[in-house]
């Protein structure tokens, strides 16, 4: 038995009352949204079939799409031309090339192909590699983090250092040659008597403001070692090496300067990255082997 | 009953809204690309959300009002003068979308300035060798006489040699130095400096030391529209009469 409906209801009393033509009203109104929300994601929500053309594709290859903005770039690089300025067989071409691109891709996925055809397994390596390093750029580093990872290797920012030195060498049967060489340049900077006399005997080479590590290159690791810790006008004891006695001599030797942070900063940046990227890379290969099934045969364990 | 009324009328509203929004997104997607700064409606649409993506995305790096940041590199997406392309609204959403030297397969990713002044100067080209200090002097002359600064004669002469010789540079930055925007080789020859001051020091550095900014891909992360509706707020930055530059400006 329903409740008698007093007389002299507010508007607001109204509302708490049974009304079936509201309710009705209500359920329209829900049914009517609800379907409009389902249809939108029906026809738009990507992974579900649909008959309709995303807005930001071209085409629906088999529910897999062709990307309007690579369309309108092949047509770009093939053509030199914009969407508005190609003509129809240009478009039709184009659309033509891709569809029959993603068709072929699409059936060697059947096929199988990275199964048997070694560049295409390479490229899938390759690709997935690029895949994770790429998610390592995008994750932009804070200051605080490139701050923390220039403290802990501040010793790699440093700018490259260069020298200019006389490498004076003599056969190994004149070491006291050598050493008579050595005490004259002590005594003071090789005088042009010196070095036309030592440019004639041909021995030796002179490094005119080299870098360090092509100066390394020029006189080998060991005399190079010696060098770098010569002062300018230094110079070194006779070295003995299997061709020849080596002294050096020092002109001018500009060690490498440290990088503060803001002149590392670029690098600093780069070689985070490139951490970031041999990080992921190693946690996607952990993670892979970790879920998958590989099972070795006995004779090669 | 008039409550029903009201409540059918909201739910219309929203309907209509929603329809309108999805309308215009389409609109934008299928748009040219080029086309829609001459769109007023599109632009409209576009612009708020992408100077709100722009915040959260790109902001970081080229800063609130994309003016970029030449101590570390970030260029200045307001001065109209494109590393990369011609400042059209599809080259800067091929940048959005695939990045600059982003490991995406599809990025920029071809032209790297070589450290000259290390022992391997590219990864990539084994054929590109290490210059002397002295060769890298003479280049740094060479560039400043280009940009008009005053520069010793004798070694700008040496410096123009090993520009189109040894060096190889003409190979990118073309042989007049300035630049081809094809790979996202920079003019060399005006005062747009990406690193620095474009002084002694600074060009120093990119000779000896290289650079290799780095743009990250996006395509993984936003949707073709937030890229699109980005790259419409960039082109914005670099075109004063636009509502976005007007608002960043402080101009009405």
């Amino acid at each position: 038995m329903p409740k008698p409906i007093p007389s002299n209801l507010s508007p607001r009393d109204e509302v708490g009352r049974v009304s079936t033509r509201r309710s009705f009203a209500f359920m329209g109104c829900g049914a009517l949204l609800g379907l409009l929300m389902a249809g939108y994601s029906l026809f738009t929500a990507r992974g579900t079939s649909t008959l309709i053309v995303p807005p930001e594709d071209v085409a629906l290859v088999n529910q897999q799409p062709i990307s309007r903005s690579d369309y309108l770039l092949q047509l770009q690089t093939l053509y030199g031309v914009d969407l508005p300025h190609a003509t129809a067989a240009q478009r039709r071409k184009v659309l033509d090339d891709m569809i029959r691109e993603e068709l072929f891709v699409q059936r060697s996925k059947e096929l199988d192909v990275a199964s048997t055809d070694p560049d295409v397994r390479s490229a899938m390596v390759n690709a997935v590699e690029l895949e994770i390093a790429a998610d390592a750029i995008t994750a932009q580093p804070g200051e605080g983090q490139l701050r923390a990872y220039y403290a802990l290797h501040h010793a790699r920012y440093a700018s490259e250092g260069t020298m200019s030195l006389y490498d004076f060498a003599f056969p190994l049967s004149e070491a006291n040659a050598a050493t008579a060489a050595a005490a004259t340049l002590r005594a003071g900077a090789p005088t042009p008597e010196f070095l036309a006399r030592w440019r004639a005997s041909g021995s030796g080479k002179s490094l005119d403001d080299e870098f360090y590590f092509a100066a390394k290159i020029h006189l080998g690791e060991p005399l190079f070692a010696t060098a770098v810790d010569l002062p300018d006008g230094a110079v070194s004891v006779p070295i003995i090496r299997p061709d020849a006695v080596h002294v050096l001599y020092m002109i001018k030797n500009n060690k490498p300067v440290p990088f503060d942070f803001a002149a590392a900063r670029n690098q600093v940046l780069t070689d985070f990255r490139n951490d970031a990227v041999g990080h992921l890379r190693t946690g996607d290969e952990s993670f892979l082997r970790k879920r998958a099934n590989v099972l070795i045969a006995d004779d090669v364990r | 009953m008039r409550f029903s009324l009201f409540l059918a009328a909201v739910a219309c509203l929203a309907a209509a809204v929603l329809l309108q929004v999805s309308a215009l997104g389409s609109r934008l997607l299928r748009a040219d690309p080029d086309a829609i700064p001459a769109t007023e409606a599109l632009m409209a649409f576009a612009l708020g959300r992408g100077k709100a993506l722009f915040e959260v995305r790109c902001a970081a790096c080229h800063g609130i009002s994309g003016t970029g940041d030449a101590a570390r590199g970030v260029p200045d997406l307001s001065d109209g003068d494109w590393l990369y392309g011609t400042g059209l609204v599809s080259d800067i959403e091929q940048v959005i979308r695939y990045g600059i030297r982003s490991f995406h397969p599809k990025a920029w990713n071809l032209a790297i300035m070589p450290a000259y002044g290390t022992a391997q100067p590219s990864v990539r080209d084994a054929k590109i060798l290490p210059l002397s200090p002295g060769n890298i002097r003479d280049l740094v002359e060479f560039l400043m006489s280009q940009q008009g600064r005053a520069a010793d004669a004798a070694s700008t002469a040496r410096g123009a040699e090993i520009f189109v010789g040894a060096g190889g540079c003409y190979d990118c930055h073309a042989a007049d130095a300035k630049g081809d925007s094809a790979i996202g080789a920079p003019n060399l020859t005006d005062h747009i400096t990406l690193y620095g001051d474009g002084g002694r020091a600074a060009l120093w550095s990119s000779i000896a030391y290289g650079r290799h900014g780095v743009c990250p891909a996006w395509v993984a992360i936003l949707s073709p529209a937030e890229i699109r509706e980005t790259a419409i707020f960039v082109y914005s930055l670099s075109h004063p009469r636009s509502p976005a530059k007007a608002a960043l400006l402080g101009v009405q």
